[in-house]
């Protein structure tokens, strides 16, 4: 390292839900040289650091007093507010956010909402868990059941549940035995020691079979199956079965997610009859977690949240593409990354007086009437993050970004709007 | 008149058990935060005249924030959307939250909440060190009650590890680090060695196997036994001066026959201070797979003989309630037999966290041995300052059923009528049936619900009215129908702010957090560090709760 550069320890990465907090920046001339431990997704998100500082309202540059102003005359005069949580902010900024969609009686979502099966089947069910870090102190078989983290959670496999040594996994990879479970054109992991294919037309029915047999009932003898039935008896004699599925698949909405997610659910419970066994729901990055954590603690609800009869209800199959596609909203206040909200969302923005209040906000596609850009959590601003699995891990500053933070902006708001 | 800096509250009827006071009329005067002596005369005056004059509530053992109490609250939105919270109406324009109630509500309503009961101070009892961020963070969006932590430690690696290679002393640092580094109050103990074994997992033996069933099982190595935790963790914090001593959860919770349990693990305790929570939970008499009886004489016997032994009751009450707990192998049993839903969490290298909603009935015969458990423990308790009131919240049943559990305790007809309600078939040999004539005073009340809670935690500027006390201050209305007394008071003041004013919450300061930083040999981390490096998933200088630079 170059007298020029400093080294930042023990950074947080958010470039996926895996949240791997053992990153080491290198930063010269406040410019990310290096991201070390980082794969590839996180090299990425962290890309060399460089932060847009613009405020500005109708396009033209103004100071942030001015931008606030223009933001609560903005929100104050909306029938139906909608304030939506994209990535990269921290739980203080989305606690900020909260106080804000309370206030003003809006429609609160997040990027939860595009990808909801797994929590709403946890909602109906329950859960059948465990945090990531428990996965590789105690795992001896792990079926990956139609995912291959190696894409969108790179590092899961060397941190978490395959590679490293744990407690009751002494020799690492050589003490567990990986199943591969493809599921119709979804490919498992590829390191696997066995695989099994599923066809996409049966995979409810394979996973009730499953479940049939973990909780001791006679299931089906049917020759499709008896793949199927091998692999929940190698469950059954597993010590500590992981069982990890993607909780945001990419590609199209998927009509089975609902009942795929509570089949999952409730396979993972009945294997804690005969052995133990925890789901691993995959989930993305720019710390969604947190988001339903803190929505959760500050209205008993995770996401999707409608403050309109000046209390908290839920409304999980009408959030907010749907009332955007209903053209109910009249405005909205984004805050996070505009790149991260999903483009049926940020089409219909186009057309509302929108506020954006995070990175990059004054290039975001739907063109907020007011832009506040801010850091990304983690990289220019602190705070707290939550991993997929709900652990709460610090984000550092590691290098200067805008004058404001994004929980300061939103504090001033705050003030603003009298909220 | 926002945050008075002096007020005089002046001729109700004060209960300060603390400092002797038995319902003398007198005034209590405050200035800025504390109660002091005298006031001059022209001092703002509150007229309590006709009303009843307490220090506020203190919770002893309530499940109120963290990943826990958050993985239950999701779980529940059914209940979230029965009972919605709108934004009370603050004084001067302030600024306040709407949320959401049942049995585990948001975090604003918590604290509004136990205000509106006259609460002002509550113990979050489990907190998994590995989300002491989250607990603290919840606790900072719940206002105006004071909080602390009690840091869950009997189930945990390190410590465990330590036991094996008999090293006493450095589990003792390690216990005094992690305090310090999650910001904790005290340290907790859930069904020591139980939980180790659930999440080691297999299931060859049967759920046996997966838990541990008494005193001297082996947990990992065969020199780790619930015993040598229990002894280790309740010497340490002796050692340590904290000022509550360990905080236990024992072996065996809601089983048929625990009493043997309970019995053996105070008394392998005799001796050193401890506190035995939600003992109503561990006093059961009978047989797993052959029947319950209550145990409760048995136990509150050795309660009362042993000063050193302090408890919780953990009180059932009929009507909905949120089993959460630390404790992952009764909760697999709890949905397995009711067939609800259900989460369990194994938390990486510390503990785990079981959640089963559930509803105590009158009708159900189980449900009723555990509320006639719970009264023939207060009701035969002979020092009301080590046996004090819970509920276990949301276990037993919410926080917002104490004033009904008051009048249970002060009123023998009521209690009478209500016994004659519920399903009796496991109610033979209870001490309940031979009419418990007992009537609890004003006095008594304000003794487990504020005196001896705030003794107990060793929290010596609350639960009383002294000079140099927080004006923590809550002022009922004398209505002889104690359930409504104690669910509506009149005034409730919190560190010298009037929150509750004419039965409404007015003001809704934040609350503070109450916790220890004791001393430690700095070896302990040197040596933590190593562990660390070889099992964890987190960084060493990730852990904890400090903000990070």
């Amino acid at each position: 390292m170059s007298p020029a550069e400093r080294a930042v320890e023990h950074v947080t990465c958010l470039g996926c839900g895996c949240a791997c907090d053992d990153i080491t920046l290198v930063v010269k001339q406040d410019r990310v040289a290096a991201a070390r431990n980082a794969c590839t997704l996180g090299v990425a998100w962290f890309g060399d650091g460089s932060a847009s500082h613009e405020v500005r309202v109708d396009g033209r540059s103004t100071s942030l007093e001015q931008a606030l102003a223009r933001a609560a005359e903005i929100l104050r005069a909306a029938k139906r507010p909608l304030v939506y949580l994209a990535a990269d902010i921290s739980c203080e900024a989305q606690r900020e956010a909260v106080a804000i969609g309370d206030h003003l009686g809006a429609m609160l979502d997040t990027l939860t909402s595009a990808a909801a099966a797994s929590v709403l089947a946890a909602q109906r069910r329950g859960r059948a868990g465990a945090t990531l870090g428990e996965l590789r102190q105690r795992a001896d078989v792990i079926v990956f059941w139609g995912v291959d983290p190696a894409t969108r959670y790179p590092r899961f496999a060397s941190r978490y549940a395959v590679e490293p040594r744990g407690l009751q996994a002494p020799d690492g990879r050589r003490s567990r035995r990986v199943v591969a479970v493809d599921v119709g054109s979804s490919r498992a992991v590829a390191d696997a020691d066995a695989r099994v294919a599923v066809a996409a037309a049966d995979e409810l029915d394979a996973l009730g079979v499953l479940r049939a047999i973990a909780q001791g009932r006679v299931a089906s003898e049917d020759a499709r199956f008896h793949p199927i039935a091998e692999l929940a008896r190698a469950m059954m004699q597993a010590r500590y079965v992981a069982l990890v599925a993607d909780g945001e698949p990419a590609g199209p909405p998927d009509d089975l997610a609902p009942d795929r997610a509570e089949a999952l659910v409730t396979l993972a419970q009945a294997l804690n009859g005969p052995t133990r066994c925890a789901l691993a729901t995959l989930r993305g990055g720019g710390n969604r977690s947190g988001a339903d954590a803190v929505i959760t603690w500050q209205t008993g609800f995770p996401f999707a949240v409608d403050f309109a009869p000046g209390y908290p209800t839920y409304r999980p199959h009408a959030g907010a593409a749907a009332l955007l596609d209903a053209g109910e909203v009249d405005a909205a206040l984004v805050i996070g990354s505009p790149a991260s909200v999903p483009a049926p969302v940020v089409n219909r923005l186009t057309r509302l007086p929108a506020v954006g209040i995070g990175p990059r906000a004054s290039a975001a596609l739907f063109q907020p009437a007011v832009a506040v850009d801010t850091g990304v959590a983690g990289i220019h601003e602190s705070g707290t993050a939550f991993r997929m699995d709900d652990v709460p891990l610090p984000l550092r500053a590691a290098l200067t970004g805008p004058p404001s933070t994004t929980a300061s902006a939103l504090h001033a708001l705050r003030q603003q709007l009298g909220a | 008149m926002s945050a008075p800096a002096r007020l005089r509250i002046t001729g109700g009827r004060v209960y300060d058990p603390a400092n002797g006071v038995d319902g003398a009329v007198r005034d209590v005067c405050i200035e800025g935060d504390r109660i002091v002596a005298e006031l001059p005369a022209g001092a703002p005056r509150l007229d309590a005249r006709g009303l009843i004059v307490m220090p506020g509530g203190v919770d002893i053992h309530a499940h109120v924030a963290g990943s826990s109490v958050n993985h239950g609250r999701r779980l529940l939105p059914e209940e979230h959307a029965a009972d919605p919270a709108p934004a009370p109406t603050l004084a001067d324009g302030a600024t306040a939250r709407s949320g959401t109630g049942g049995t585990i509500p948001s975090t604003f309503t918590t604290g509004y909440r136990y205000a509106g009961l006259g609460y002002t101070t509550a113990m979050e009892a489990a907190v998994a060190p590995l989300a002491a961020r989250q607990a603290h963070a919840e606790l900072d969006d719940t206002p105006i009650i004071d909080a602390g932590c009690f840091v869950l430690l009997g189930n945990d690696e390190y410590l465990l590890r330590q036991l094996a290679a008999g090293e006493s002393a450095r589990a003792r640092e390690y216990a005094a680090w992690l305090l310090g580094a999650t910001r904790g109050y005290a340290i907790k103990v859930v069904n020591p060695g139980g939980i180790a074994r659930w999440k080691s997992g297999g299931g060859g033996g049967g759920d046996a196997a997966r838990n541990v069933t008494g005193l001297d099982d082996a947990v990992g190595s065969s020199a780790v036994t619930p015993r040598l935790i229990l002894e280790t963790l309740a010497a340490a914090a002796n050692a340590l001066q904290l000022p509550h001593p360990v905080h236990i959860h024992c072996n065996n919770l809601g089983q048929p026959g625990n009493v043997a349990t309970t019995l053996a693990t105070m008394q392998a305790l005799t001796g050193r201070r401890a506190h035995f929570t939600h003992l109503q939970f561990h006093s059961y008499g009978g047989e797993r797979g052959k029947g319950w009886s209550s145990a409760a004489k048995q136990v509150i016997e050795h309660v009362n003989a042993h000063p050193e032994v302090s408890a919780d009751v953990g009180q059932v009450m009929f009507g909905p309630a949120t089993t959460v707990t630390a404790d992952g192998p009764v909760e697999h049993l709890l949905h397995v037999s009711t067939g609800r839903k259900w989460v369990n969490v194994d938390i990486e290298l510390e503990t785990g966290c079981g959640i089963v909603p559930y509803a105590y009935k009158e009708k159900a015969a189980v449900a009723a041995l555990q509320w006639a458990v719970g009264l023939e423990l207060f009701l035969l308790a002979r020092d009301p300052w080590r046996v004090v009131l819970s509920t276990d919240h949301p276990n037993g049943g919410s926080f917002r059923s104490y004033p009904e559990l008051i009048r249970l305790l002060m009123d023998r007809a009521y209690r009478d009528e209500k016994l004659k309600q519920v399903n009796q078939k496991l109610l033979a040999g209870s001490a309940l049936l031979d009419g418990l004539g007992r009537e609890y005073t004003l006095s008594e009340i304000a003794v487990v619900t504020r005196a001896g809670p705030a003794r107990l935690l060793g929290l010596s500027n609350k639960g009383h009215l002294g000079v140099g006390a927080d004006a923590d201050v809550t002022i009922y209305p004398d209505d002889p129908d104690r359930a409504t007394m104690f669910s509506t008071p009149r005034h409730v003041i919190k560190g010298g702010t009037l929150v509750v004013e004419e039965g409404q919450l007015r003001r809704a300061p934040a609350g503070r957090r109450l916790s220890v930083r004791p001393a430690f040999d700095a070896a302990v981390t040197k040596d933590l560090r190593r562990f660390f490096d070889e099992y964890a998933c987190v960084a060493f200088e990730n852990y904890g709760v400090e903000p990070a630079p």
